[in-house]
């Protein structure tokens, strides 16, 4: 009896720090990070989605509240708002490709934004969607940390906007190769912009696999789509609502 | 490794605070990567240190929005509610969006071939 109290003691206590939230978050990204590794980077297996799945389903079963959770876990998304700066680093590394080809680049970033938010809002609302639903689908295929960060400036739900980003990599990473075959798109960096525009980092990470030059394109691509999201679509927003 | 993290904290105290004092659209971080790409396009390099905290914190960006994304669980009634409408606006999206842009370049490569 006394033993099975002083359990019930340290349990309450370490669940009263951070320690659990951080614990399981890191354990389940880890999880993830080893199945999408050992599956070869198969989109499937993204480490985020199954790492969500997991914390979602441990902390039901200890009866753990999600605020209760995020508190504690609150350390990790404070990083987001750095890993949003160092964003700069890769898209330095990825200028250099834009140079010559800053017409067609831009072009098409600007033509996959605007198709991007049209089409996705667009189908929401034909179908009827709820409105939060629609206001968070308007940064879905931008990077998730920027995107979360458009969504709070907007006044949408950052979480909701968060799944249907990781939800838009996943499907763009599944599908952009039969797209672009059945479009005879050859060139590597040809092939991997459009999934940078479309799949952002989810997208550039399975087009890094395939090719060096696919990634590298795919990567600056989602970095251009992170600075110009930001920039157009709170106007984009505030115009339809 | 520590310098790396000042300079990445640094921009990104600058662009919070432009972004409260004259931008408020736009998110402080994202001012603080456009300072920092800027700054860096100056230099014409990346310093190893910064280099090393900047990878560190890309390599892991997945598990950064892992918290946020937990919420979900807050939505999952109005989630199967709409269920219909968010498979298909998310995939039809993104194969427009994809099938555009991929398009554009192609255009762009004809017309320069017709140029030459």
């Amino acid at each position: 009896m006394i033993e099975q109290n002083s359990i019930t003691e340290i349990w309450v206590y370490l669940s009263g720090s951070p320690l659990v939230a951080l614990f399981i978050t890191l354990v389940a990204y880890q999880i993830g990070l080893t199945a999408y590794q050992r599956t070869k980077r198969n989109p499937l297996a993204n480490p985020v989605a199954i790492a969500v799945i997991l914390v979602a389903t441990f902390t039901h079963l200890i009866d753990m509240p999600y605020d209760k959770y995020f508190q504690g876990a609150q350390f990790i998304h404070f990083l987001l708002g750095s890993a949003t700066v160092a964003l700069a680093i890769p898209i330095y590394r990825g200028v250099g490709s834009l140079k010559n080809r800053a017409i067609p680049l831009l072009t098409a970033l600007l033509t996959g934004g605007a198709i991007a938010i049209a089409s996705g809002v667009g189908i929401a609302t034909l179908l009827g969607a709820d409105k939060n639903i629609i206001g968070a689908l308007y940064s879905k295929s931008v990077t998730a940390p920027i995107a979360m960060g458009i969504a709070d400036r907007i006044g949408t739900s950052p979480t909701l906007t968060a799944i249907f980003a990781v939800c838009t990599g996943i499907l763009g990473a599944i599908l952009a190769p039969t797209i672009l075959n059945l479009l005879r798109i050859k060139p590597w960096w040809q092939r991997g912009f459009p999934i940078g525009v479309a799949a952002h980092g989810i997208g550039a990470s399975s087009a890094f696999s395939i090719s060096a030059e696919a990634g590298t394109y795919a990567s600056l691509a989602m970095g251009l789509h992170g600075i110009l999201g930001s920039i157009a679509i709170p106007f984009i927003y505030k115009l339809f609502n | 490794m520590l310098s790396g993290l000042i300079q990445i904290l640094l921009f990104q105290s600058l662009g919070e605070v432009i972004s409260k004092l004259l931008l408020p659209s736009l998110p402080g971080p994202v001012i603080g990567l456009a300072l920092l790409l800027c700054w860096l396009i100056i230099r014409k390099e990346i310093n190893p240190s910064l280099a090393l905290v900047g990878d560190a914190l890309s390599q892991y960006l997945g598990l950064l929005f892992v918290p946020a994304a937990v919420g979900v669980v807050l939505f999952l009634p109005q989630l199967k509610e709409n269920f219909v409408s968010i498979v298909c606006a998310l995939i039809g999206s993104v194969m427009l969006t994809i099938a555009g842009s991929a398009l554009v370049l192609k255009a762009f490569g004809h017309w320069k071939k017709l140029n030459d």
